[in-house]
C-alpha cells in the first residue's frame, strides 16, 4: 500500500533528477545548444569566414526556394533513406531471430562477428573497399555479375544504379547495427512466454506475432527511429563512392551542405540548409513517435 | 504432441543456416580481399579475376611503407585516448540522465526528454562551424580535447539506454523502496547491474564511432601529430584516388584489426552479461 502512495504522489523527484541530469546537461548546453544557436545566427548572415559577416535578413531562407537543385538532392536522400531504413528494420530482423534460433555457441557466435564486422570500420575506409569491389571495368562484383551472364552495371557512373550503390553499401555496413540491438532485445524477452505457448501448442509463426513481435516493439521502434535519422545524415559514403554524382543522383543534403560551408564557403546559406533539414528530421521522428503510441508495448 | 523432427522442420533449419551464411560470405568477403592486398606485392595482382589466393609477391612491405608515409603509431594512441576517454564519459552521463528519464518523476519531463530527442536530430555536420568557433573560444582547439568533449553528450545513448531501462520490471526497485534505498543506490545496485547487455552495446557503438569519425579531427586539428586514425587513412589514399592499393589495404586493415579486437573481446562480455542478468530476471 505505501509503495502505491508512492506511485502516485504527484510532486515526484525533482532534486535527485536534477543530480542525475546535471552532468548531461551542462556538456548539452555548452557542445550542443550553442552551436545549434550558433547555426540560427548564422543563417541570417552572409559571411565566408575571412571577412566580417553582413547581416543579410531571410535571404538565405529565401535562396532555399530558389535553389533548384535542393530539391533535387531531397529527393535523392530520401529515396536513399527509405529503402536503407527498411532494409535494415527488416532484412535486420530476419537475421537476428534466425540467429537467435537453435544452433551451437560458436557457429552463433561467428555469424553475430561476421555481421557486426564492418561497423566497427570507418565509413570512408568501407567505401574506399568498396570502390575498388563495384568498379565497372575492374570490379568483383561485376566479374560475379559476368559468370551468370548478364550485363557489366555501371555501379557508380550512372544516375539510376549510383544512389543503389550507397544504398547497398551503407547497409552492407549498418545493417550489423540493427541486428545487434534486435539480439539484445530478444534475449531479454523472457523464455517462460516462449515455452508457455509451446505448451499450449503455438506455431512458431503464431509465436512471433503473438509474443516476441509485441515484446520487441520498444526495440523495433527505436531501430526505426535512429536508422531514420541516421540514414538521412549519410555523408561518407557518397562522398567517397560516387562524389554524389552522376549529376546530384546520389548526393545527400549533408554533403550538399558540406559543400556549400566548406566549398563555396557560404556558412549563411549551410546554415540556412542544415535548419530546415534539422526541422525535416524534428517532422519526421515526431510523425513517428505519434504513430508508435498505435503499435508499441511496454511491459 | 511429437517431438520428432519433421521435413518441415528440417527444411527450415536449413533454410536458415543456408540465409545466414550467405549473408556471412557477403559481408566477410569484401575483408578477406583487403587482407589479402595488405600482403600482395603487386597491384595488378589485385586486380586479377577471379581472385585468388595464391600470390607470387607475397610481402609485408606495404605495411612498412604505411608506417614510413604517416605516422602510424601516433594517429593510433590519439585514436585510442579519443576513443576510450569519450566511452568512459559518454557511459556515466548517458545512463544517469537515461536513469531519470525512465524512472524518475519530476517537472519538465517531457519537455526535457523532447529536446533529448530533438537534438538526437541535429547531425553534427549542421553545428559543425559554430563548434569550431566555441571550441576556439574556450583554446580548445588544436588539441585532444577538441574530439572528447563534443562526444561526451549523447542523445542517442541516452535514448537507447532508457529503453532498455523501461523495459525492466519495476517490483524489484519497489521493494528496495520499501527498505528505503536512496535513488542513486537504487540505480547503482539494482538498474546498472541488470543492464549490462545494453550499457555494453552502448560502450562498443560510441568506441567505434568514435574510432572511426572523420569530420571533427579534420575540422578541428590542425598538426599532423594530433590526428586520429580516419585521417590517416584519408592522408595514405591521397585523396582516396592516388597512392598504391597494396599500401591502401594495409592501411585500411592496421585500423580494422584493433577495433576488431576490441569488438570480440566486448562481444564475449556481453553475451555473459545477458546470460547472467538472465538467471536474475
Amino acid at each position: 500500500m505505501t509503495t502505491k502512495q508512492a506511485a502516485t504522489r504527484p510532486r515526484g523527484d525533482g532534486a535527485a533528477a536534477l543530480a542525475f541530469l546535471t552532468p548531461s546537461i551542462l556538456t548539452f548546453l555548452v557542445f550542443v545548444l550553442a552551436p545549434t544557436v550558433g547555426v540560427l545566427i548564422l543563417s541570417f548572415f552572409d559571411w565566408n569566414l575571412l571577412s566580417d559577416g553582413t547581416f543579410a535578413g531571410l535571404d538565405n531562407f529565401r535562396r532555399l526556394f530558389t535553389d533548384e537543385r535542393l530539391l533535387g538532392v531531397y529527393g535523392s536522400t530520401t529515396y536513399m533513406a527509405l529503402v536503407i531504413l527498411a532494409v535494415n528494420v527488416v532484412l535486420g530482423l530476419l537475421l537476428a531471430v534466425l540467429l537467435e534460433t537453435g544452433m551451437p555457441r560458436w557457429i552463433r557466435a561467428f555469424f553475430r562477428l561476421s555481421f557486426l564486422f564492418p561497423f566497427v570500420v570507418s565509413a570512408s575506409a568501407v567505401a574506399l573497399i568498396w570502390r575498388f569491389l563495384l568498379n565497372k571495368d575492374l570490379g568483383l562484383v561485376n566479374y560475379l555479375i559476368g559468370l551468370t551472364g548478364l550485363d557489366r552495371i555501371d555501379w557508380l557512373g550512372s544516375s539510376t544504379w549510383a544512389p543503389i550503390s550507397v544504398i547497398m553499401v551503407n547497409s552492407w555496413k549498418t545493417i550489423g547495427f540493427s541486428i545487434l540491438v534486435y539480439i539484445a532485445g530478444l534475449q531479454s524477452i523472457p523464455k517462460q512466454l516462449k515455452e508457455a505457448a509451446i505448451v499450449d501448442g503455438a506455431g512458431a509463426w503464431t509465436r512471433f506475432w503473438r509474443i516476441t513481435f509485441p515484446l520487441l516493439s520498444p526495440t523495433i521502434f527505436f531501430l526505426v527511429v535512429i536508422n531514420t535519422i541516421n540514414s538521412f545524415q549519410i555523408f561518407a559514403e557518397p562522398r567517397v563512392l560516387t562524389q554524389g554524382g552522376p549529376g546530384d543522383s546520389s548526393r545527400t543534403i549533408v554533403e550538399y551542405l558540406y559543400d556549400r560551408a566548406f566549398g563555396d564557403f557560404d556558412l549563411g546559406y549551410a546554415s540556412a540548409i542544415g535548419i530546415t533539414f534539422a526541422l525535416v528530421l524534428v517532422v519526421l521522428t515526431a510523425i513517428q513517435f505519434w504513430f508508435s503510441r498505435r503499435w508499441t508495448h511496454y511491459r | 504432441m511429437n517431438n520428432r523432427p519433421t521435413v518441415g522442420h528440417v527444411a527450415a533449419r536449413l533454410l536458415t543456416f543456408v540465409i545466414l551464411v550467405v549473408a556471412a560470405v557477403a559481408i566477410t568477403a569484401p575483408f578477406l580481399w583487403i587482407f589479402r592486398g595488405a600482403f600482395s606485392g603487386s597491384d595488378a595482382e589485385l586486380y586479377r579475376l577471379p581472385p585468388t589466393f595464391h600470390t607470387e609477391n607475397l610481402t609485408l612491405g606495404n605495411f612498412g611503407e604505411v608506417t614510413e608515409q604517416v605516422p602510424y603509431f601516433r594517429f593510433f594512441l590519439n585514436s585510442i585516448i579519443v576513443s576510450g576517454t569519450v566511452t568512459i564519459a559518454q557511459l556515466i552521463t548517458c545512463s544517469t540522465a537515461a536513469y531519470a528519464f525512465a524512472r524518475l518523476r519530476f517537472r519538465g519531463k517531457g519537455v526535457l526528454f523532447a529536446v533529448v530527442i530533438g537534438s538526437l536530430m541535429i547531425p553534427i555536420q549542421v553545428t559543425i562551424v559554430p563548434l569550431f568557433l566555441v571550441m576556439s573560444k574556450i583554446g580548445m582547439t588544436n588539441s585532444l580535447w577538441a574530439l572528447i568533449f563534443p562526444g561526451i553528450f549523447s542523445a542517442f545513448g541516452i535514448f537507447l539506454l532508457r529503453q532498455h531501462f523501461m523495459a525492466l520490471p519495476y517490483e524489484l526497485e519497489e521493494a528496495a523502496k520499501i527498505d528505503g534505498a536512496s535513488r542513486f543506490h537504487t540505480f547503482a545496485r539494482i538498474i546498472l547491474p541488470l543492464s549490462g547487455p545494453s550499457i555494453a552495446t552502448l560502450g562498443i557503438l560510441c568506441f567505434t564511432y568514435w574510432w572511426n569519425d572523420l569530420l571533427l579531427p579534420l575540422v578541428m586539428i590542425s598538426d599532423t601529430d594530433k590526428q586520429t586514425l580516419p585521417v590517416g587513412l584519408v592522408l595514405l589514399a591521397g585523396r582516396f584516388s592516388t597512392g598504391s592499393l597494396g599500401t591502401i589495404a594495409a592501411g585500411i586493415a592496421m585500423a580494422i584489426v584493433p577495433v576488431l579486437i576490441v569488438f570480440i573481446a566486448a562481444q564475449r562480455y556481453i553475451v555473459q552479461s545477458i546470460a547472467s542478468s538472465g538467471l536474475k530476471l
